[in-house]
């Protein structure tokens, strides 16, 4: 099948029905509405479910429900129901679920507005829920990345018992690209006998399975925590994604950028190349895990004099960064929240005002 | 060939087959020919890529447009300027209507049912057969008859819209031809006209089309992208 044209929202809901997932749960918000839409002609064709939740509390335990039983479900929506799930997520990654979340971000805080936002970066890699619990969060900068991150989610999420979230901002959602869902990342079923409720009759083993969140005993909820904290230090091992830009050359300032933003991030290192100006980037393709040891790696060229940070907040993932960079250089921030997406132009601006 | 259109233009389509990219050139098409224009936004119903966010280069070129009060521009909230009602009784020499997407979107045309009453209208549906549900005959015909419910008002054009975007190549262009011709044919809708990027233009055999071609300068850029400035005269083809 050739390149199709889909906006981001489409891209994402057919991504999950070619990786092999056919439940769906959601409720509606502006901008990712178009997902339930589009899955609400689709699924029924492609044989899934598509059930709209009274709320966004509702669909979060309707996701744990139907991943407690070993189906593969996903849900999607925007900043404010997703404040609205965080409770079940942490539930579900207590009880060691696999699911995908997906947030396709607006302005906050409150109800903010509906145009592209990055302000739930905190929320997402630090935990919106209660307790010590992680995501492994992919961040797509492209319609096709979407699709790629979307449907390599569920095996991501299959291999460490996790719920994985795509962060996505509204523009992600919104505009449209050619793309193409590879057969290859379709995802093969995992067996989930030792631990699914999926039904004793289906199970070669007679043992009852039990899918729980509470550990009253002091001990064994300090264990399940510690066992919690051994797959993220691998997810911190193995799953780190980065994408490095114009490394190669003697680059004076490091961008560090995710998403849509990096892509004005991009079109500003070009400009700024063509005036003989040189800055690289990393991008977090993961956001966490964090490609700490890459940036740390990358500020250690002697031409770099500094680093920038540009996010569509008022700096959230900065912190990262100085935590990355660990002091060996000043660390910068700029961004914007509320709608407006920084300019090439103002991204530019910055970088020469941090190396006059 | 030439585009002729005049009078109220009605513009429908599935969501994201085009239709604001396509209005926006064909305003610009039609000044530059001489024609008096005036575009209104009636999407209510996708808060991206809208009219509005040309609103700065269409003024520059003397074509009017009507847009929701300013304090609601970035709102998906259902309002509709009572100025669009205005519009379609005393309509400029070209009158288009820029209508949100599907049938959810062509909704708001039922609302101004009164005042396209002994009207002579043109609706013109928008087809990019690279788009999901209007890859074939049946899913744009099931999208026009929705539309056309929900409107109230028949279709009665077609406009081809093949693209990928910037992955546009020329067997597209000539393939999505094919599509909407036969589509023509099959559904005895006129093809008013098709759309190839400007500059995708010089690749492109005009001759093998039987109607016109409307060169698309595209507007509705993501931030990191730099919009076509529209030319005062036409570029060639």
């Amino acid at each position: 099948m050739g390149k199709v044209l889909m906006k981001g929202n489409e891209a994402i809901g057919e991504a999950a029905i070619r990786a092999g997932c056919l439940n769906y749960f959601a409720y509606p918000i502006t901008p990712q509405s178009e997902v339930a839409e589009y899955l609400s002609r689709r699924l029924p064709e492609a044989g899934g479910v598509f059930l709209q939740g009274e709320s966004e509390v509702a669909v979060s335990y309707m996701i744990f429900g139907a991943a407690a039983c070993g189906e593969r479900v996903f849900t999607t929506s925007s900043s404010p129901g997703i404040s609205l799930m965080s409770e079940g997520i942490s539930y579900i990654t207590a009880a060691q679920c696999p699911a995908v979340f997906v947030n396709i971000m607006r302005g906050g805080p409150g109800l903010g507005g509906i145009l592209p936002s990055q302000a739930d970066y905190m929320q997402s890699v630090k935990g919106g829920g209660h307790g010590d619990y992680k995501l492994l969060v992919m961040a797509p900068a492209s319609v096709q990345e979407a699709v790629e991150m979307m449907m390599g989610a569920f095996a991501l999420a299959e291999k460490y018992r996790n719920p994985v979230m795509i962060l996505g901002d509204g523009l992600i959602g919104q505009m449209m690209e050619p793309v193409e869902f590879p057969d290859s990342l379709k995802a093969e079923p995992t067996n989930k006998d030792d631990w699914a409720t999926n039904g004793m009759a289906t199970r070669n083993r007679k043992r009852r399975n039990l899918v729980k969140t509470l550990y009253l005993d002091p001990e064994e909820l300090n264990s399940h925590n510690l066992m919690l904290k051994a797959k993220y230090e691998q997810m911190e091992r193995e799953e780190v994604r980065y994408e490095a830009y114009n490394v190669d050359g003697d680059y004076r300032v490091l961008i560090v950028s995710y998403g849509t933003m990096s892509r004005v991030c991009r079109t500003a290192i070009d400009n700024l190349k063509e005036q003989g100006f040189e800055v690289g980037m990393i991008r977090p393709q993961t956001v966490f895990p964090f490609p700490k040891t890459a940036i740390y790696a990358a500020v250690d060229r002697q031409s770099c004099r500094a680093v920038l940070c540009v996010e569509m907040s008022m700096g959230q993932m900065v912190e990262d960064v100085e935590r990355s960079v660990s002091g060996r250089r000043p660390v910068h921030w700029y961004g914007k929240c509320g709608g407006e997406v920084p300019t090439p132009e103002e991204v530019m601006e910055e970088v020469r005002k941090i190396v006059k | 060939m030439e585009i002729n259109l005049t009078g109220i233009v009605v513009v429908v389509g599935n969501y994201g087959s085009g239709k604001t990219e396509v209005s926006i050139n064909l305003a610009v098409h039609r000044k530059r020919a001489g024609v008096d224009v005036r575009i209104a936004d009636l999407d209510l119903v996708n808060p991206y890529f809208r009219t509005r966010e040309a609103k700065g280069p269409l003024s520059e070129m003397g074509i009017e447009v009507v847009l929701p009060p300013d304090q609601y521009l970035h709102a998906d909230l259902p309002i509709l300027s009572p100025l669009v009602a205005g519009m379609i009784r005393q309509p400029a020499e070209l009158t288009l209507l820029d209508v949100g997407g599907d049938d959810a979107g062509a909704t708001i045309l039922a609302t101004l049912e009164d005042a396209f009453k002994n009207r002579l209208i043109r609706v013109l549906q928008v087809v990019n057969p690279l788009r999901p549900f209007t890859e074939t005959f049946e899913g744009c015909l099931k999208v026009r008859k929705e539309i056309e419910q929900a409107a109230k008002l028949a279709v009665d054009g077609i406009i081809g819209n093949a693209n990928l975007i910037d992955e546009t190549s020329a067997d597209d262009i000539y393939d999505g031809y094919e599509f909407v011709n036969g589509l023509s044919e099959q559904s005895g809708l006129a093809l008013e006209f098709i759309t190839v990027a400007r500059e995708l233009l010089p690749a492109i055999d005009v001759r093998r089309f039987s109607c016109p071609v409307l060169s698309i300068e595209r507007q509705l850029v993501p931030p990191w992208k730099k919009a076509l400035p529209f030319e005062k005269q036409s570029p060639s083809g």
